[in-house]
């Protein structure tokens, strides 16, 4: 295995079927969220996947910690097969996947003190007590930018930005070989955001953090990946370096993607002109009587920029929205 | 004559836990075809300021302890009776929100809803309603509006039901329009179309259009006046151009910078060291100075930092406070 392969997903499916009938139940149709999606993660590499909601990079992602088991294709991790892993042995992988949520409001137990939240998730890597425990709690809120003298505080009596910090810590505790960071940064002041953006960067370059991170702020995405996956309709249409995306984006969704960021410049706002896509994402059910989806396919247009053929995108937004009207 | 005049609006919470200063002195205008925007942090007291002059604070604990919002040159708002404010409200001013699911009923018919309006501020029939309805919907560009007008909103996406409430909003044809974080909950594709949407909308109204947003790129493109709030308090106000170009204030400039979009990549983002300060302390002086990490030289410490005219559309908030250095922050960090 060479270090290219930390993590390959290799056309990963997750499908959900749709039923009629409540007791003979018929397969009327399937949401094909993840369609055929082909990845390869080298370690210490932060890729950032974007596309709007109902793209299926949320179920990509739970499709990858096996919290969701693939319909078809098969993930790797460090040359490990999980898809074809049982059951219990799912359960043990999951060490290796933590995630970070967009709320640091929800996601963190409002009835647990900081150290008893980081302390946990310490102990499911190395069995620590006591004063040990609390030795490696107090160096992980170093870590991640905290005084160790708040941990005996509750989450309602931290910030915003404060809680996503201790959220990251606790992601960080099980020392996880893959991060996914599901917008960790959507629902922050821009003040905080650049904060937490900082403190991703210095840790993915410290720590040799292997990271996905999941957002629709293209923005954002491009300031912290080293590599960007735009998503649509459950397949990967451009995948890139962060760079040759922004600056050549090739596909016609990721333009059109781009060209719908706010620019903080009043004069560049007015006389640019926008690809407005038409209508809505469309909807990623598809029925059995619906003609077959052809094969997801990329295509190498510049050394490990992969673009997917425009043609069917623009056919499918088109039926799409003939269907709409 | 501006459409809308506010003087030293003033809104506190008195809370259990003491006083919360949430609106201090804030004074600002708004023309007729005009967009404001209004940006802060979480907390900076925008929505607090146009929630007061609609009369959509909880009294108590809020109260308005002074000021006036003279719209269109006769009505007070802050003097109304909340009688006053219901005739006004949904019809010279409409209001639309951030989140399109918890703000429409999701047991009522979308037609109910667009209405309402209708039947409340011109008593129209029923009928002539439903049809005002539809139109209304179609010029928010949804398409077999006299179908869907019948549907409940849990059958829209999200992008739909903004347009949804934007036709509820727009229906009366108001003079105002306050948009509180229209696309925060949207993707951007669709945020785009909002905009493009509500601009739209507004040029066909003439109406006057207060965006509330912590988007510094949303307000670029779509404001033609900026006011920046901090702790309660206008820091800075004036064209974007002014605000973009020649911001003045320490706490404008610290925002600029910190937008990752104009970051560079690999190198560290300016942030904005310590936190807004705690509102139910009085502040008398310069609530920048406060902030950990912020450098100030003592002069306001004590006495408000007055309102200073850069330019015929531009004034700042006295100050003198110094940003750190970026390597400053990053230590901080």
């Amino acid at each position: 295995m060479s270090a290219e392969d930390f993590l390959v997903l290799e056309n990963v499916k997750t499908f959900f079927p749709i039923t009629k009938g409540l007791i003979l139940k018929r397969k009327i149709g399937e949401v094909r969220a993840v369609d055929g999606v082909s990845l390869r993660l080298r370690k210490g590499e932060i890729i950032g996947l974007v596309g709007e909601s109902g793209c299926g990079k949320t179920t990509l992602s739970r499709t990858i910690m096996q919290l969701q088991r693939a319909t078809g294709g098969r993930i790797f991790l460090e040359g490990r097969e999980l898809t074809a892993l049982a059951d219990e042995a799912v359960r043990k992988q999951r060490i290796n996947f933590q995630m970070i949520f967009q709320d640091p409001y929800a996601s963190l137990n409002p009835r647990m003190t900081v150290s008893d939240t980081l302390g946990e998730a310490i102990r499911t890597r190395r069995r620590l007590t006591g004063k040990t425990l609390l030795a490696a709690v107090a160096e992980l809120m170093e870590t991640v930018g905290l005084s160790p003298s708040l941990m005996r505080k509750y989450p309602h009596e931290f910030s915003g930005g404060q809680r996503q910090r201790i959220a990251i810590a606790r992601a960080l505790a099980p020392q996880p070989k893959l991060i996914l960071a599901d917008e960790p940064v959507s629902a922050l002041d821009v003040s905080i955001q650049s904060q937490i953006l900082n403190l991703l960067t210095r840790l993915a370059k410290e720590m040799e953090l292997t990271m996905i991170f999941i957002s629709h702020d293209l923005s954002v995405v491009k300031y912290i990946s080293d590599r960007i996956a735009v998503m649509y309709l459950g397949r990967l249409v451009e995948l890139g370096p962060a760079e040759a995306v922004m600056a050549d984006p090739q596909h016609p969704y990721t333009r059109a993607l781009i060209s719908a960021i706010p620019v903080p410049d009043p004069k560049v706002e007015r006389s640019r002109k926008r690809i407005v896509l038409e209508g809505d994402p469309p909807s990623p059910m598809f029925l059995v009587s619906d003609p077959p989806r052809s094969e997801a396919a990329l295509e190498e247009v510049a050394p490990g920029h992969f673009v997917a053929d425009p043609e069917s995108f623009l056919n499918e937004r088109k039926a799409h929205a003939a269907v709409v009207a | 004559m501006p459409l809308l005049q506010v003087d030293d609006l003033t809104t506190y919470f008195h809370t259990r836990n003491g006083t919360v200063r949430a609106v201090e002195g804030v004074s600002f205008h708004v023309h007729r075809g005009e967009t404001l925007g209004i940006v802060g942090e979480s907390g900076s007291g925008k929505s607090v300021t146009c929630y007061s002059m609609l009369g959509l604070i909880p009294m108590p604990p809020g109260r308005i302890e002074r000021g006036r919002a003279l719209f269109d040159g006769k009505t007070d708002l802050l003097g109304c009776t909340p009688k006053e404010l219901q005739r006004i409200r949904g019809k010279r001013i409409s209001m639309i929100f951030q989140d399109p699911m918890t703000s429409l009923n999701p047991y009522l018919k979308v037609s109910t809803q667009i209405m309402e309006p209708l039947q409340l501020h011109e008593k129209v029939t029923k009928k002539e309603g439903l049809r005002r309805a539809i139109a209304a919907l179609e010029e928010v560009g949804i398409t077999e509006a006299s179908r869907r007008v019948h549907f409940y909103p849990h059958e829209f996406s999200g992008g739909m039901r903004q347009r949804v409430m934007i036709a509820m909003a727009m229906i009366t044809q108001p003079d105002l329009l306050i948009a509180d974080e229209p696309t925060t909950a949207l993707d951007v594709t669709v945020q785009a179309q909002i905009l493009e949407l509500i601009r739209m909308r507004q040029a066909a109204n003439k109406s006057a259009v207060i965006l509330i947003t912590h988007d510094l790129g949303v307000v670029a493109g779509m404001c033609d006046r900026i006011n920046v709030m901090y702790a309660g308090r206008l820091v800075e106000t004036g064209t974007a151009e002014d605000i973009f170009e020649r911001a003045r204030h320490p706490y404008t400039i610290a925002l600029k910078r910190s937008i990752p979009s104009l970051g560079q990549k690999g190198k560290p983002l300016y942030t904005i060291p310590g936190l807004p300060p705690d509102l139910s302390k009085p502040i008398p002086g310069d609530a920048f100075a406060l902030r950990k990490g912020i450098r100030s030289g003592g002069k306001y410490a004590n006495v408000a930092p007055p309102l200073e005219q850069v330019s015929e559309t531009h004034w700042v908030r006295a100050s003198d406070c110094e940003l750190p250095s970026l390597e400053e922050v990053l230590n901080e960090c």
